[in-house]
């Protein structure tokens, strides 16, 4: 392969991003971004899990037989997932307890698949690792953005520590509802999207 | 490689075999080498939460934590029909269930009530009727714990009630905190629970959970649990204000409450503490009384 690692890193982050070009793994980044702590350790976790699939499809690539490679990948991932939901539960209890479900809904996350299948299938260790980690961090990037906006304009916080003071607790901000549900997130991905293609108007698809 | 060697059936089967043993070695290592530590977080966060609810605040470290509850906790079994304690009855019928404890020192910390339930085994749980499970448990659990905070000089302060139901998602777990006098609410904290972050998760925030002390669980004659959960809540002392665009998490919030404070939850074990309290008051007023005669 021609890519630097450089470019296998970033690349998915702006110009590829599985997110906002690929428009895939929608559904995580609507439940678990009501606010940033979440948002990020889900980053991390997909991340992880991107990298180390994609490491560990492309070590057994040439002898994983085209008949079962979808419940290979699946396995691999699957595995990886578990292996992430035990590390968070044993030294994250309370982030764990917040993501609950959607650690291991990464598994149906079909940006992981999608690398396992589009990339680690036909590249070397190296190469699908970096890939693996650079759309991990595209698919991060998004949601640390929605989980910024959606946890300051929903609960007036970041991180958990007060921006915005409530009115319910004595400031003057009345915090917008709309931000800790989920349709929200569809606006917020969608005007980082109209962002992003005014910025690189080559993403901009024809009508 | 060539092709067709790696798609002979044979080497399918290999590799599918091979893949699973290393995948499950590695989920199952991971499994049971963090066990020990899932457990620990999982037993500190139920006592931090017992010590929040009946008002300690800035819990700190670990040891903290650990040494406050030894110190200031007690744990009962009791027998949830009758309202006796009831240890060595729920060891038995624990080693009936399949769950062997050691002693009744064992029991008092690992009976898993929940679990109890779960299980719907006969031993451990009643199956609820459709009409009387009202929060949605399915099983009853025949024992459950009651935790005692105690004072430095070892008056009861506080007696702390597991509770849970269903809301809108999730089964929401909680512990319901209760002066001695077993009619005014001391506090109330969910430990467990998957309800709408921001609409229905609200009710482990501070100004839902602060509405709780204070409030009075039965009517005069203690007979009906009057305190719950409505909208728009009248200022008086049975009513907690609900959860905006929540509504079906309050409801089970409220029903959660009717369920575990009435007949088929603590209700016959606040009976028996409340007359062994009226009993001894009534003693000390016919002594009194002889001391005048005479």
């Amino acid at each position: 392969m021609a890519k630097s690692n450089k470019d296998l890193i970033m690349d998915p982050v702006f110009d590829n991003n599985p997110i906002a070009l690929q428009v895939l793994g929608i559904c995580s980044a609507l439940a678990v971004t009501t606010q940033l702590s979440t948002s990020c350790v889900m980053a991390i976790a997909v991340i992880v899990v991107t990298g180390c699939s994609g490491a560990a499809i492309a070590a057994i690539r040439d002898r994983i037989p085209s008949s079962i490679r979808i419940i290979v990948q699946m396995t691999i991932i699957a595995s990886l997932v578990i292996l992430v939901d035990q590390v968070l539960k044993a030294f994250a209890f309370k982030l764990s307890q917040q993501l609950s479900v959607f650690v291991g809904l990464i598994i149906t996350n079909c940006i992981v698949m999608g690398r396992a299948e589009g990339f680690a299938m036909k590249n070397n260790v190296k190469d699908s690792f970096m890939d693996g980690i650079g759309n991990g961090l595209g698919y991060g990037l998004i949601l640390l953005v929605v989980g910024f906006f959606r946890e300051l304009f929903g609960s007036g916080k970041l991180f958990g520590f007060t921006v915005l003071p409530l009115q319910s607790e004595g400031g003057w901000y009345e915090p917008n509802g709309l931000m800790l549900l989920s349709p929200s997130a569809f606006f917020i991905i969608g005007f980082f999207i109209w962002a992003l293609r005014i910025w690189k108007p080559e993403q901009i698809e024809e009508a | 490689m060539p092709q067709d060697n790696k798609n002979s059936p044979l080497n399918v089967i290999t590799l599918a075999v091979i893949l699973c043993v290393v995948c499950s070695l590695v989920v199952s290592t991971a499994a049971v080498g963090l066990k020990s530590l899932q457990d620990a977080n999982i037993a500190l966060d139920r006592k931090a939460n017992l010590l929040s609810v009946t008002g300690f605040e800035d819990l700190g470290s670990a040891d903290n934590i650990n040494k406050l509850f030894a110190e200031r906790f007690d744990i009962e079994i009791i027998d949830l029909t009758t309202g006796q304690p009831a240890v060595e009855e729920a060891m038995e019928a624990l080693s009936v269930a399949g769950k062997k404890m050691e002693n009744a020192e064992e029991t008092l910390v690992k009976y898993n009530q929940v679990w109890a339930s779960k299980s719907k085994k006969d031993a451990v749980s009643d199956k609820i009727s459709k009409n009387e499970d009202i929060t949605q448990i399915k099983y009853r659990e025949k024992f459950s714990h009651v935790y005692i905070m105690k004072s430095e000089s070892g008056e009861v302060e506080k007696y702390v009630f597991p509770v849970r139901g269903y809301g809108l998602w999730s089964m929401m777990k909680g512990y319901l905190a209760v002066e001695p006098d077993l009619q005014t609410i001391a506090g109330l904290t969910f430990y467990e629970h998957a309800e709408t972050p921001g609409l229905g998760g609200e009710i482990q925030s501070e100004r839902f959970k602060s509405q709780w002390p204070g409030k009075q669980i039965y009517c005069e004659e203690r007979e009906n649990v009057l305190v719950k959960v409505i909208k728009a809540a009248p200022d008086n002392e049975y009513c907690i204000d609900a959860l905006t665009g929540a509504t079906i998490t309050s409801n089970g919030v409220s029903k959660m409450m009717k369920y575990w404070l009435g007949d088929q939850g603590f209700g016959p074990y606040i009976k028996l503490k409340r007359g062994t309290v009226s009993e001894t008051k009534e003693t000390t007023m016919v002594t009194t009384g002889g001391n005048t005669n005479g």
